[in-house]
């Protein structure tokens, strides 16, 4: 029992990383139709951003919402020159645009900082702590409570404010919210700064527990895009949700399931994408696709 | 005579190779109610869309004075003008609330952003009782009520309106355009009305421009136009 609450504790903390980079996914793929390979590269950039100001001997707190603001920053500029002019393309040509800018950050990345593994500094004590009994890692339940801190903003910003309303129209109505007044193209670059921003939280998050190098997240988008296609590629709430399961099914499955074991929990990921197109090609949260033919 | 608020100058404009307007003028007085006729492919929709710069056009057209020429959509909307599209453009994907706060969300005005609310609920009841649904739920009149209301709520100098009553009851197409009416007269604020439903748009009119492939076939009073048995059988069809 206490075993099973250490490993749920922990499937959730790894949730939480997930949900962050699959909301990443969702708030740019919201805003126009496409799903942005770069995500985990540019969250792994920016995790080398906030490594490299820490060890300027910058204080993580400090360091950790600056990263967040030049993420942010990087992600309008990224729209603006690298997608802005293919923004009417096709979306072959987008995906190819965004593969391109994965390579081409990997690459810069490997270029600036080496691709020696580092390990990154946790704020957080590695001690357990004891909840009803059972023993938690005080990293785990941290990383679920910054996630959660994150996830909440993001949803207060898009549900409760002027901005992130016509942030959503422009999503979802481009042509009408143009008539309204709304800077449709602007509110993309916005979306694009605010993704790279929730996708850095999921670098830095995620970089105490594996070692930072510059194809740390190559493993993680796989599990967000598991995460956001179970959640329904559309819905934030659903990326959220399904980051969580994601973490949950794919660390149980890896500490229960004998023949998982370390090694084939990717493959659980994979299952679940494969699965759900099959099974409900919407996702949990997504509405069916109508499409006039 | 007074100044024309809106005026279109020898517009032509297209898509791809289809041209669509061939030199369309016509111009519409501040405060006054036009209304733009025609047959279906007329080019009615199309210059609405000109004017809000929806599509790319040649020849001139004026807002206030003042040219509205290679600017965009957002910033045309902004100088005063509330474009209700053809379809309505409601955006179902939010709430009644939230395309009512979308129409107002440039006003820095609150206190009268919150009597125009107030107004428009007068206006339109149901939008109240259905304010926090999404705008998916409503019926067409309904969407075709909150279409307008929001464009109140944008406190345009004009408004374009594209086919307030297609599809929808008699009865709800009355209770609109009285309170187009209503809207013209306590702010006036000036109506470009495109209608197929030529007597109902006549009588709300003052003046009206009647389109026949791309060009303005026959121009005058509402009331006269009305009158000319003639014009009514070739161009209106009633």
């Amino acid at each position: 029992m206490q075993e099973l609450i250490q490993q749920v504790v922990s499937g959730l903390a790894s949730g939480a990383i997930f949900a962050s980079l699959a909301l990443a996914l969702v708030l740019i793929y919201n805003a126009m139709g496409l799903v942005n390979f770069a995500q985990g590269e540019m969250a792994m950039f920016a995790t080398f951003i906030a490594f490299t100001l820490i060890i300027h001997g910058l204080n993580y707190w400090i360091a950790f919402p600056l990263t967040l603001g030049i993420a942010f920053v990087a992600g309008v500029v990224i729209e603006r020159v690298v997608i802005r002019p293919v923004e009417r393309a096709p979306v072959l040509t987008l995906v190819i645009v965004t593969l391109g800018l994965a390579t081409l950050v990997n690459g810069a990345a490997g270029f600036l900082f080496g691709y020696v593994p580092r390990s990154f500094p946790s704020p957080f004590s590695v001690q357990t702590i004891n909840i009803l009994g059972a023993f938690a890692s005080f990293q785990d339940l941290s990383v679920i409570a910054v996630c959660g801190i994150v996830l909440i903003a993001i949803y207060l910003l898009l549900q409760r404010t002027t901005i992130g309303l016509t942030l959503r129209a422009a999503a979802h109505h481009p042509e009408p919210s143009r008539l309204l007044g709304v800077r449709v193209s602007w509110m993309l670059a916005l979306g694009w700064g605010l993704a790279s921003a929730v996708g850095a939280v999921s670098g830095i998050m995620v970089a105490p527990i594996l070692l930072l190098e510059p194809n740390m997240m190559q493993t993680i988008i796989i599990y967000a895009f598991a995460a956001a296609v179970l959640g329904g590629i559309e819905s934030p709430l659903g990326a959220v949700v399904g980051g969580l399961i994601v973490g949950l099914t794919v660390n149980l499955a890896g500490a229960y399931v004998p023949f998982v074991g370390g090694d084939l929990e990717l493959a659980v990921a994979l299952a679940i994408i494969v699965g759900v197109l099959v099974i409900k090609p919407n996702g949990l949260f997504g509405r069916a696709a109508v499409r006039n033919v | 005579m007074p100044s024309a608020l809106l005026e279109l100058e020898n517009v032509h404009c297209g898509y791809g190779q289809t041209s669509v307007l061939h030199g369309v003028t016509l111009s519409v007085p501040e405060g006054s109610i036009v209304s733009l006729l025609g047959a279906n492919g007329a080019g009615k929709t199309t210059t609405l869309r000109a004017i809000t710069g929806g599509v790319h056009w040649l020849g001139d057209i004026r807002f206030a004075g003042r040219s509205l020429r290679g600017r965009h959509t957002e910033d045309i909307v902004g100088e005063g003008i509330a474009h209700v599209p053809e379809g309505r453009g409601i955006l179902t994907e939010l709430t009644v609330d939230e395309n009512l706060r979308l129409g107002a969300h440039k006003r820095k005005d609150r206190d009268a952003v919150r009597k125009d609310y107030d107004r428009v609920f007068e206006y339109f009841p149901v939008l109240n009782e259905r304010r926090w649904l999404s705008a998916s739920t409503l019926s067409g009149g309904e969407q075709q009520m909150l279409a307008v209301a929001r464009a109140l709520l944008m406190k345009p100098r004009l408004m374009l309106l594209d086919e307030p009553s297609l599809g929808l009851a008699p009865l709800v197409v009355r209770s609109i355009f009285e309170i187009i009416r209503t809207i013209n007269q306590t702010d006036h604020v000036a109506v470009l009305l495109v209608e197929q439903n030529a007597r109902l748009a006549l009588e709300l009119s003052t003046e009206a421009y009647v389109l026949e492939v791309g060009r303005v076939a026959v121009s005058g009073k509402s009331a006269e136009l009305q009158g000319q048995e003639s014009v009514r059988r070739s161009y209106l069809g009633y």
